[in-house]
């Protein structure tokens, strides 16, 4: 008998290779990478118990999580904001296994968590013209002063709810990223890629 | 127009969600006695509105951003709003810690 | 009249071909031989009406034009009379031209802010055969037909004759221009900028004041329409800090450029200000150019949100009304002067000036410095301004007024001049007209802002308005250079501070002062026509004649007459229509008062608005986890909201739609199939109090369910008609994973966090989305289970017992892979909801298909799911319409009464539970050939259609595979008692009319064997 085989599709590999090249310019003025998938838990606080569900965080991170629109990284992950009295635990775990069950046992009785990691997609937009591709897609203020390097929020691209963060600078500029709901994300891919291609734009997988 | 969440900050109104009118309370529905007293308060609840010119505080769902139902206090004369505040349940409260 | 127009064109077209023979240098006539800020070394080729011409780079159209000595450019709205050129900016009402050609054909194109370039095509507007001989014109000798109000008057009756006669005949004869009728080939834009100061207009004061914020440390951004900034320092001589005004402007320019935080954005309008500081802008990114550059919109539509804004928008000179107004040629004072000192243009050899201020006698200036003749200065005040004394010596000055003007398409000829003694002619090829300025109040007056009236420029100002924005400069009525200055760096060192800015704003610039003195003329009496609307044809005896019919408040002024309505929102009428009602009625100006401004300030195409949402790209996509899979497959899609389903898999050789689905719920009720039921709404409640929240958000009890198992459920509104439907289940004893129609999933979402924010904060419960986290497939047919054992691990008991009807619970599956199982049923077959992480939803399907080839496994899209769920009997988005409740439904027994939950008190209200309440009932055709369709009236056998008779209709229908006839389900009165009953089935709208039996809604297995077997 046959076993079935489980071939996990990588998020808009398809129109990454498929794709017709956007406008390419040396160098790019905006970087666009859909990154490989991780482990993502959504950790909501119980009713009263964000006290404690910073404790435990604290306990597993090493670093109390976000308590406003904030990344924070730690040695093996990033803990995003994602609304008040919750956060999105983004690290590396196995990959076929029930991503959130360690993080159940570590926050029973303290806050409720729900796997998502396959429920978003994370795009990272980057380069010299990131700012100026993104004033298209997003209402927020992401100048330097106003979105910091750890700044988080949780918006809306298209009428469809993102979560963003800043990333540390590389040589090339300021470094965003993206959660997209994962059926949205050939749409909003599209639109970035679109919104990317006058400024010169590099897509690619990571 | 601008609309301060109190987790968020200010966001475009494109974000948020208008439901109306704060001030009526859902009257007890099973702790009550069934029967037309009930059933005229349930019909002030659902269908009765005043429509002040003036402060109104409102529920505002902020939808496009973090989830959380708000109350906003709003001036129908001029769509100023004066506050913003979540409501009493939004995030985790209650805790100090979450708000 | 038609002869004479005839007679001029023949004389024009002869002198337009002795034009063109005179070769390159004559085809500029009118351009100065030096000066301006055009580019003699870049000469550009254009067209207009197919006649080639050339100017320059730094051109508009109307300066090319003008340079070419073309003086008539189109023709007006209502009585198509031959217009010119009256303006040199936005406010251009008369010289509208169609640009550029096919798709991008654009009408009512201002030629007096069209950027030139190079191979641009023009078409002058409103004119049938020719501009020059135009049938339309004699809609002139009609014109007491057009007066104010004619529409109301003359089309009021018979209706119907408003359709086929009027509208087509007034429509092809009052036209103002043609729409291409062609998809638009360009894209648009939207984008999002944030500063502290927003500063409209780069004129001195515009300037002034990004200098002193963007010195202080805000963040500043500047936008002007025009391409070039400087505002009237291109177009006036003017000293300012020592210097010549235009170096001035160059090196703030250059110093707004050095700071980081300064942002300037030419070609940009603000056309409007929102609510908390946000304003609209439109950029023309691609306007001045042939084609847009490559990945580049036409326009990028800005939103600005602005903690400050200053408003240095300049003011916009008003005419003067008198009879013959209109002719072309007839100009305004300053757009002479910008035409002579920006564009090096001499619009004409003789020129004569009527003006009722000082300002006007800086044209006498300019147009004898460029070597111009000024025939006369006609200045009703008959003195010459002292400051203008030395640069006017030599100019005959006349105290009195226009009272007429010669010529016709051809242009002005000469003027007639009323004076205390009499009349004289004066003779001269162009005519200057200064009434005074008015301040562009219309960013300043929104939010019903009412501006104010200064008698000492005879001109509204700025009053109230959005908080946040002030005025400076000439928009603020302050028109001396030196106050304007002084008064722009004030505000912009405000704005700053107001925004916490601290840094030093520097220095105000300075210039010598000039003050503007003004003697108020409205208007000129005397015979013909004296326009006040330009652009709508809107003349002084329509404004007196709709005031004595009592149209006399300013809003009934507008509409009556139309005054003002027109594309160039009457920059250059409104004022002098007030003031001509004003005169008639007694009132001040500020009694009269303006109509209330709104945004936009100038038209927007509906495109910049759409930006990139058009096509396929109206709004976003979301695509279910096997939609490649299912394209690979060549389904046909529907959009269902926002996603993209697959309706049906075709097979080869199959035509028809239902064909094919007709085989796929063959396939499911004899073997199995599969369908992606990924886009039903999944919501994870989590909490020790979730069993109690599901309780106050259903109708039936969820606190009770057992772990493992799932439950059908209902919710209601509030005012107790349904809101949705699902199944949910509960997966741990804190644990439920509901799941709610696609439709609602949003809503829902929307509805239980109200609940738990606001109804019930007590309740500790969490609620998170999990729609896109698991590709969920129903697998239905009595082969389910043999295709389940092939993927499922061989631990998980499949049986009747170890997985019973409405069970729930995670599983493994072969390989490992972790997934949810839910045995339920929307088909009636033993079907199972299958669940994995939804990167593996596209394997799940290959998976479905391999295992299940020897069992005969198709996939089955959203037309068999429908016709599966009609058959039986199941209800969904026809029947959950928002108007029918549990009840009408067949519900009404699952509604507790042993605990509150939303919906339950205003059920019970007797209206909703009527015993004649239409409740969901099946239908189907007494023949059994007939095709049944949703829609059509459900009346007693014999019942004259009519709204007494009608007891519902059929919602939902479907030819049933199963029992090979077309059945339905439908809304009827009693229906549940009339079962067996023949009904009447009318259905106008599709012509049919047929009889009906009812039934009972379940078609299929009504006991229910299969889905539990």
């Amino acid at each position: 008998m046959a076993e079935p085989a489980w071939t996990e599709q990588p998020p808009l590999a398809r129109l990454i290779e498929a794709g017709r090249p956007v406008a390419s310019a040396d160098p790019p003025g905006v970087r666009l990478t859909v990154r490989a998938p991780r482990r993502l838990v959504q950790v909501m606080a119980r009713r009263g118990g964000f006290r404690a569900t910073v404790d435990a965080a604290r306990g597993l991170f090493g670093s109390p999580p976000p308590s406003r629109p904030e990344a924070v990284f730690t040695a093996d992950a990033t803990l995003v904001w994602s609304g008040p009295g919750q956060f999105l635990v983004l690290d590396h775990a196995e990959p076929i296994d029930d991503p959130a069950a360690a993080l159940r046992t570590a926050f029973a009785g303290t806050a409720s968590v729900v796997d998502q990691s396959h429920g978003r997609v994370e795009i990272e937009v980057a380069g010299r013209q990131a700012r100026a591709m993104l004033a298209k897609l997003c209402s927020l203020d992401l100048a330097a002063p106003a979105f910091a390097v750890g700044a988080a929020a949780a918006t809306s691209i298209d009428h469809t709810n993102v979560t963003l963060w800043r990333e540390p600078d590389d040589s090339d500029g300021p470094v965003f990223r993206f959660l997209v709901f994962s059926t949205f994300a050939e749409s909003l891919w599209h639109l970035f890629t679109a919104s990317a291609a006058e400024f010169g734009a590099a897509k690619g997988l990571r | 127009m601008r609309i301060t969440c109190p987790f968020c900050g200010e966001r475009d109104l494109g974000e948020f969600t208008y439901l109306g009118d704060a001030a009526p309370q859902r009257p007890l529905g099973a702790s009550g006695v069934p029967g037309p007293e009930l059933e005229e308060a349930f019909y002030d609840y659902v269908y009765l509105r005043d429509n002040p010119a003036g402060l109104l505080r409102e529920h505002w769902y902020h939808g496009g951003g973090c989830r959380a139902w708000l109350i906003a206090t709003r001036d129908t004369r001029s769509h100023a709003f004066q506050a913003v505040e979540a409501a009493p349940g939004a995030g985790a409260s209650p805790d100090g810690g979450a708000r | 009249m038609a002869d004479l127009v005839g007679t001029t064109g023949v004389q024009r077209r002869a002198a337009e071909a002795a034009t063109q023979a005179d070769g390159q240098a004559a085809a500029q006539p009118r351009r100065l031989a030096a000066g301006g800020l055009i580019d003699r070394a870049s000469p550009l080729r254009f067209t207009f009406d197919g006649r080639p011409l050339t100017g320059f780079a730094g051109d508009t159209l109307a300066s090319a034009l003008l340079a070419s000595g073309v003086k008539l450019v189109g023709r007006s709205f209502k009585y198509h009379r031959p217009r010119g050129i009256l303006s040199a900016g936005s406010e251009e009402p008369n010289a509208l031209v169609e640009l550029r050609s096919g798709a991008r054909r654009e009408p009512n194109s201002k030629a007096t802010t069209v950027e030139l370039f190079d191979g641009l095509s023009a078409l002058s507007q409103n004119r049938w055969p020719s501009l020059s001989f135009d049938v339309g014109s004699v809609n002139s000798l009609f014109s007491p037909l057009f007066v104010a109000g004619f529409y109301y008057k003359t089309f009021m009756w018979p209706g119907a004759l408003w359709e086929r006669l009027y509208e087509p005949a007034i429509r092809r004869a009052a036209g103002l221009g043609r729409a291409s009728g062609l998809a638009d080939p360009d894209t648009y834009e939207k984008a999002w900028a944030h500063c502290d100061v927003l500063v409209v207009g780069s004129g001195p004061a515009g300037l002034s004041a990004a200098l002193a914020a963007g010195r202080a440390g805000a963040r500043v951004i500047l936008c002007e329409d025009d391409w070039r900034l400087g505002g009237r320092l291109l177009s006036d001589p003017a000293e300012i800090d020592g210097r010549r005004g235009l170096d001035w402007a160059d090196a703030a320019l250059a110093e707004l450029a050095s700071l980081d935080q300064v942002t300037i954005m030419p070609r940009t309008a603000v056309f409007g200000v929102y609510d908390g500081g946000t304003y609209g802008a439109l950029q023309r990114v691609g306007d001045h150019l042939p084609v847009p550059p490559e990945h580049q919109p036409r326009q990028r539509l800005w939103r600005i949100v602005a903690r400050r804004c200053v408003v240095c928008a300049g003011a916009v000179e008003r005419p003067i009304v008198f009879p013959g107004n209109d002719r072309p040629g007839v100009m305004l004072a300053s757009a002479v002067r910008t035409y002579i000192g920006r564009f090096a243009v001499l619009p004409a050899r003789r020129t004569v000036v009527f003006t009722s201020n000082d300002d006007g006698w800086r044209t006498v200036e300019a147009i004898s410095a460029a070597g111009g003749e000024v025939a006369a200065v006609v200045d009703p005040r008959g003195s010459v301004p002292a400051r203008f004394e030395a640069g006017s010596r030599g100019v005959p000055v006349i105290a009195g007024v226009v009272a007429a003007v010669e010529g016709g398409s051809g242009g002005v000829r000469g003027v007639t001049v009323r004076t205390a003694d009499g009349r004289l002619r004066v003779g001269a090829g162009c005519l200057a007209v200064s009434g005074g300025f008015n301040p562009n109040v219309g960013l300043a007056s929104g939010f019903r802002g009412r501006p104010g009236w200064r008698d000492d420029i005879a001109a509204f100002v700025p009053s109230g308005g959005p908080p946040g924005l002030r005025s400076a400069g000439a928009a603020n009525g302050t028109f001396g250079l030196a106050a304007a200055l002084r008064e722009g760096h004030a505000a912009g060192t405000e704005a700053a501070a107001e925004c916490g800015a601290t840094g030093h704003p520097g220095e105000p610039a300075t210039a010598a002062d000039e003050a503007l003195a003004i003697t108020p003329l409205w208007h000129v009496a005397g015979a013909g026509k004296a326009f006040v609307d330009f652009q709508h044809d809107v003349t002084a005896s329509d404004i007196a004649l709709a005031s004595q019919e009592g149209f006399d408040s300013v809003e009934h002024l507008k509409r009556y007459t139309t005054l003002g309505m027109a594309t160039d929102q009457g920059r250059t009428s409104n004022v002098n229509g007030l003031a001509i009602l004003a005169a008639g009625r007694g009132r001040s100006m500020l009694e009269t008062g303006t109509t209330i401004y709104r945004p936009p300030q100038v038209p927007v195409a509906i495109g910049a608005f759409a930006g990139h949402h058009r096509d396929e790209h109206f709004h976003a996509t979301r695509l279910p986890p096997s939609h490649h899979w299912a394209a690979e497959r060549g389904a046909a899609f529907v959009d269902v909201g926002l996603w993209k389903r697959a309706q049906w898999f075709p097979l080869p050789g199959e035509t028809d739609w239902l064909q094919s689905a007709t085989r796929e719920v063959r396939a499911v009720r004899s073997s199995v199939g599969f369908c992606d039921v990924s886009t039903l709404g999944k919501i994870e409640v989590c909490g020790p109090d979730a069993g109690t929240f599901l309780d106050r958000v259903y109708i039936n009890t969820f606190s009770s369910l057992p772990v493992g198992r799932a439950r059908y459920g209902i919710m209601l509104r509030e005012d107790g008609m349904v809101m949705d439907d699902g199944t949910t289940s509960r997966l741990a004893e804190d644990h439920y994973f509901v799941t709610t129609t696609t439709a609602k999933a949003g809503p829902v979402m929307q509805h239980l966090e109200f609940c738990r924010q606001v109804l019930w904060p007590e309740l500790d419960v969490q609620l998170a989305s999990a729609t896109d986290q698991w590709a969920q497939f129903s697998i239905a047919g009595p082969r389910t289970r043999d295709l389940l054992v092939l993927l499922a691990d061989p631990g998980e008991d499949l049986s009747g017992e170890g997985f019973p009807f409405m069970g729930a619970r995670a599983v493994r599956l072969r390989g490992g892979l972790p997934a949810r199982l839910f045995r339920i049923s929307f088909s009636g077959e033993l079907a199972f909801e299958l669940a994995v992480p939804a990167r593996f939803g596209e394997a799940l399907a290959r998976n479905l298909m391999e295992l299940g080839a020897g069992l005969g496994v198709v996939p089955y899209g959203t037309e068999a799911l429908g016709i599966m769920r009609i058959e039986k009997g199941h209800v969904a988005g026809p029947e959950l319409n928002g108007t029918t409740t549990a009840g009408d439904l067949g519900f009404a027994r699952m509604m507790s009464t042993k605990k509150d939950f939303v919906g339950r008190v205003m059920a019970a209200r007797p209206e909703l539970i009527r015993p004649d309440r239409p409740v969901v009932v099946g239908i189907r055709p007494v023949d059994p050939a007939r095709r049944l369709r949703a829609g059509a009236h459900i009346l007693p056998k014999g019942a004259v259609p009519g709204p007494d008779t009608d007891q519902g209709y059929v919602t939902s229908a479907c030819f049933s595979p199963t029992l090979e006839r077309w059945i339905g389900l439908g809304l009827v009165s009693h229906g549940r008692e009339r079962h067996g009953e023949t009904v009447r089935a009318f259905d106008p709208l599709r012509g049919e009319d047929y009889e009906a039996t009812l039934c009972d809604p379940v078609f299929y297995d009504p006991d229910g064997g299969r889905q539990r077997g």
